[in-house]
């Protein structure tokens, strides 16, 4: 709690003040503060790529990568996902399965992806080996 | 939009070449080969029950989707970049 937020509630509570006039002042003391007019009402941008880096540890025995991939492209590999034919889907479910991963393809839509989207923008993936640092991030 | 250039950066030791693509080009050589298979496609797409209309939106959306890609992978003293602007320039 700042200074100025704790002479107001000693005002309120010592009786100088009213219980509307604390809060007019205490919204005017936040609209006041630097940054505060914006925090958390603005909407982020959304990510625009993925990228991954692949970055060695010093060693020399892991190729330097930098990819980057545009949303637009996930955008349409899940469209993509949803042209599988039904039969072709149950054989890529299966095989999932089989290597653990018990995941319905026909599960992926449009809108999923927005989602994971809107998330990843505050997610970075940090996987530290022996030889290299592998990043995974939005941007 | 599909992308209209594209660049492949190739380094091996000291050497390395730039290679400037133009691939509007490319999808003008393409075009009446993609216009011949057309047919084909279609057929394909109705006999797998797919919405051919669907499918091909879904491929003009991936080759639209191109735009911004940037792949570098070096290693040691090779290297390899390709890189397709979002823009023409």
């Amino acid at each position: 709690m700042n200074e100025n937020r704790r002479k107001i509630l000693e005002m309120l509570a010592t009786g100088q003040i009213s219980a509307d006039e604390a809060e007019r002042l205490i919204t005017a003391l936040e609209q006041g503060q630097p940054g505060a007019a914006s925090s958390g009402s603005e909407p982020r941008p959304k990510p625009k790529y993925v990228r991954v880096l692949v970055e060695d540890n010093g060693q020399g025995r892991a190729a330097k990568v930098n990819v980057r991939v545009p949303m637009q492209l996930l955008r349409a590999g899940v469209k993509l996902a949803g042209l599988i034919p039904d039969h072709a889907r149950a054989h890529v479910n299966e095989a999932l399965r089989e290597k653990g991963i018990p995941f319905d393809l026909s599960q992926i839509k449009p809108e999923n992806l927005e989602e994971v989207i809107d998330q990843l923008a505050d997610l970075t993936v940090d996987v530290a080996d022996r030889d290299a640092t592998v990043r995974v991030f939005c941007e | 939009m599909i992308p209209i250039t594209s660049t492949i950066r190739i380094r091996t030791g000291r050497d390395g070449f730039p290679i400037w693509i133009p691939l509007f080009i490319v999808w003008l050589l393409l075009l009446p080969v993609v216009l011949l298979l057309l047919p084909f496609a279609f057929v394909a797409c109705l006999a797998v029950r797919v919405n051919p209309f669907r499918a091909f939106s879904v491929f003009w959306h991936i080759i639209s989707g191109l735009r911004g890609t940037d792949v570098r992978v070096e290693d040691g003293a090779c290297s390899v970049l390709v890189h397709i602007p979002r823009s023409f320039v």
